[in-house]
């Protein structure tokens, strides 16, 4: 549901097959992409089929599942197959198509469940006792401390003057941000930030870090390494211990190279006195949470932090639009400002409005009225969260606040644009009622008109395989 | 594609896949386990148990699991451990834990639990004396299921503090579909037969589920159970009685693994027939056909004695019961038709009598 899990998701849909094939040989990858990159009821599929001996018909499948929800169903099985974890055979005449799981990805979490076997892809811990001083205490503080000096080197080209004394991030990094086009340097003395670099900046911590880590492996090929080897280790790191020392020893080559790089994120940390042993940081054991369990998370990770930069909620919005934010951090003002017209700065809080020229800056800045909304819930103030408890669990924010930043953003917005296939000059009616049907169920229909005999798709592949078989009968 | 109002982002938030707490009710009964030893014996019951609680642990990083033994004679925690157990144990456990939990093959969360789980098993039997197993020969289903309950109902509050900081606790129960909250149920792996005698506090802790919304699943090894099938009847859980109990992993897999939100879209497998007999207060004994009191509603399977009910102490009116039924002459009736007339008019006549 997050933006971190989308962002992710369409970048591992794009890796050719092989690439998973090898990708799944690692229980802990397996056990990672099927805890984070499915959808509810893929999950149910994928271990409902787990330990069955043979392929499943597909008609059984439906069978199973209610009959008023089809969709979803139909939603989940084309992911699967998307992410190559289930094999669906191709509809032929006398065979009835069967799902069963692909080979590698079902023994692999077999072996993720069971325990077992000599992958060694849950970290091996290092029994080296010289490290008693690292404590979650501080490591948290050394996460923070790398992160927010990278936020803080995004944020600090907006020209808000908050350039900080903390030093900035390492130089490989800044490279990364410019050839990811987060900021660039071009234009003015200090560089800029990108539109890109806005939304980066509104992401929850957990979807900057991936946004960061994929950004990172793009560049991977030109570094020489493995995209797979790459992954996996990120994966495996999703699956240690916090607070506990692992060995460096049975890395690979480019996965001891990865390591410093990681440093540099603050998603591990490796003591200066021993080399061949690290500790992940949360923003590393947190990497294949959910979005629900990371909220848990966030929350421990800012209460382990007295200096109250980085409160869990600070921000109350009322129904007139106005906002205050109790935080003393340029980091939190700074990002605040990019959408809010602020006013009056106290010592424990600013205040300020969201006004139409604060938003329409904001959009034009490439900031999406969805960003700014979900970054207001993601920090509101408890008290917020309270009165929507108290009502039944409605919306955390003002609803007319939600609406007019929504508005706001429709007012400039005549057209919107989505790539995909127009179908059309079927035969008959039949046929175009048929397939209009198919695609609608299965989720892809984007528009279509009846007396032109015409759809647009956003996806061809599931309806291809329908057309063909179609055309068989 | 288009909305303008903000009601999918709304939407949106509610969908979020919300964490489960699976509590299991482990039927450790001696003498049914030994019945069942030939096609499933207890250890490898355990195995697919563990395979099936990481499984569940594996769909969501937030998701709970517990684990409640019910022994011949106690209900006991057999994960999480309870807190009082003594040091002593702790010290003797630490012995053996280090070489297992840093192993590299296993996901350390897994290890942990199975760990515990089994430690904690062992414990229960090599505790179990014999005439502990030769004086009943039934579990403690009712004090199982009420720990599960109450753990559950920790957990619910536990959870709504940290996550919305201050949910009252009362809102989540009466909430019509908390789906926000967490999604707790309970699966009990029953194997013994008849609980007669555990009759009212099994239903009490049935209608305290259906209240809190938490399904109770069944699946029944061996034996079978009334009560539990009227349990996950109203409780609207699932009741599974394994033909071949070999395939367990496979049914726990496809059927229960489900939670909540899943089952929404699954066809989920219940019983067509749920049997709804009743058992009596005064001898345990199932009944089809019995004696309600008229104030308190309790069950007797024959007139209690001198007609005072045994719960709430009222006299109670027994009538004409036991009486002969009186024959009635039909003579007169028989005369008055005729003098009705042809007898066309259709509304005062009785239920026609054969040879009349």
């Amino acid at each position: 549901m997050s933006v971190s899990s989308l962002a992710s998701f369409e970048y591992l849909e794009g890796l050719p097959g092989t690439t998973f094939r090898r990708l799944y040989l690692q229980p802990s990858t397996t056990l990672a992409i099927f805890r984070r990159m499915l959808p509810h009821l893929a999950k149910t599929f994928v271990m409902a089929m787990l330990y069955m001996t043979k392929p499943i018909p597909l008609t059984d499948l439906d069978l199973w599942v209610h009959p008023s929800s089809k969709r979803q169903p139909t939603e989940a099985l084309s992911l699967l197959s998307r992410l190559h974890i289930v094999h669906i055979t191709a509809r032929t005449r006398d065979e009835p198509q069967v799902v069963s799981l692909t080979k590698a990805f079902g023994s692999s979490l077999r072996l993720a469940l069971t325990g077992g076997g000599d992958h060694q892809s849950f970290g091996v811990p290092s029994n080296d006792s010289t490290t008693a001083d690292v404590d979650l205490n501080f490591l948290d503080d050394y996460a923070q401390m790398q992160w927010e000096g990278i936020l803080h080197f995004v944020v600090s080209s907006v020209g808000e003057g908050m350039r900080q004394n903390t030093q900035g991030p390492t130089p490989a990094v800044k490279q990364l941000l410019e050839s990811g086009n987060l900021v660039t340097r071009a234009r003015h003395s200090g560089g800029g930030i990108t539109q890109a670099g806005f939304s980066f900046l509104l992401q929850e911590a957990n979807a900057q870090v991936w946004t960061l880590l994929l950004l990172w492996i793009k560049n991977a090929k030109q570094m020489e390494m493995d995209s797979v080897d790459v992954l996996s280790f990120l994966f495996m790191l999703g699956s240690l211990e916090l607070g506990r020392a692992y060995s460096t020893t049975t890395l690979t080559d480019s996965q001891k190279q990865m390591i410093t790089y990681l440093v540099d994120f603050g998603l591990v940390y490796i003591p200066p006195s021993s080399k061949n042993q690290f500790f992940p940081t949360r923003l590393a054991t947190t990497l294949t949470s959910d979005a629900t369990a990371l909220r848990s998370v966030a929350a421990g990770f800012d209460a382990a932090h007295t200096n109250a930069a980085a409160q869990k909620g600070f921000i109350i919005i009322e129904t007139n639009y106005r906002l205050y934010a109790y935080t003393t951090s340029p980091l939190q003002i700074a990002v605040l400002s990019l959408f809010t017209k602020l006013t009056t700065r106290y010592p424990n809080m600013v205040s300020g409005r969201i006004t139409r020229e604060s938003i329409y800056r904001a959009i034009s800045h490439g900031i999406t009225s969805d960003q700014v909304i979900s970054y207001l819930s993601t920090h509101a103030h408890p008290q917020l969260l309270k009165a929507s408890a108290a009502h039944g669990g409605g919306p955390v924010l003002p609803p007319t606040v939600v609406d007019q930043i929504r508005l706001w953003q429709i007012e400039n917005e005549r057209m919107k644009a989505t790539s995909g296939f127009l179908f059309k000059e079927f035969e008959n009616q039949q046929e175009y009622d048929g397939c209009a049907k198919y695609a609608d169920e299965v989720g892809v229909l984007v528009w279509k008109s009846d007396p032109k005999r015409m759809f647009f798709v956003s996806r061809v592949e599931q309806l291809k395989d329908y057309i063909k078989s179609r055309k068989m009968k | 594609m288009n909305a303008v109002d903000g009601s999918d982002h709304y939407e949106a938030a509610v969908e979020g896949p919300s964490p489960s707490l699976l509590v299991i009710v482990l039927d450790t009964n001696p003498h049914a386990w030994a019945l069942l030893a030939p096609t499933l014996p207890l250890s490898k019951a355990i195995a697919n148990i563990l395979v099936f609680i990481n499984a569940h642990l594996a769909v969501n990083n937030a998701n709970q699991v517990a684990v409640v033994a019910s022994h011949s004679h106690r209900a006991v925690w057999l994960y999480p451990r309870p807190p009082s157990s003594s040091s002593s144990e702790d010290v003797e456990m630490t012995n053996d834990q280090p070489p297992k939990l840093d192993d590299a093959n296993k996901y350390r969360p897994f290890a942990l639990i199975e760990n515990s789980l089994l430690a904690s098993l062992r414990d229960l039997i090599s505790t179990t004396a014999e005439k502990d197993v030769a004086t009943t020969s039934t579990t403690q289903m009712a004090g199982a299921l009420t720990l599960a309950l109450s753990y559950i109902n920790k957990a619910t509050v536990l959870y709504s503090d940290t996550t919305s900081s201050s949910k009252p606790a009362t809102n989540a129960i009466d909430a019509p579909e908390n789906t926000t909250g967490l999604q707790s149920r309970i699966l009990v792996v029953s194997v013994s037969g008849d609980l007669a005698h555990q009759y009212i506090p099994i239903m009490n802790t049935t209608f305290a589920a259906q209240r809190l919304r938490i399904p109770i699943d069944i699946l029944k090894l061996a034996g079978d159970t009334v009560f539990l099938q009227q349990a996950s009847d109203t409780t609207k859980g699932i009741y599974m009685h394994l033909r071949s109990p070999q395939g367990l992993l496979q049914y726990l897999m496809m059927a229960f693994l489900p939670d909540q939100m899943a089952r929404k879209h699954l066809v989920a497998p219940t019983q067509e027939v749920v049997d709804f007999r009743a058992a009596c207060f005064c001898h345990r004994k199932v009944v089809d056909v019995g004696f309600v009191c008229s104030i308190c509603l309790s069950i007797f399977c024959s007139p209690p004695e001198g007609a005072i009910c045994l719960t709430c102490s009222t006299h109670l009116a027994l009538g004409d019961y036991g009486a002969k039924p009186a024959v009635v002459p039909r003579k007169k009736k028989k005369k008055r038709r005729v003098n009705g007339g042809g007898g066309d008019t259709p509304s005062a006549r009785g239920t026609p009598v054969p040879g009349e």
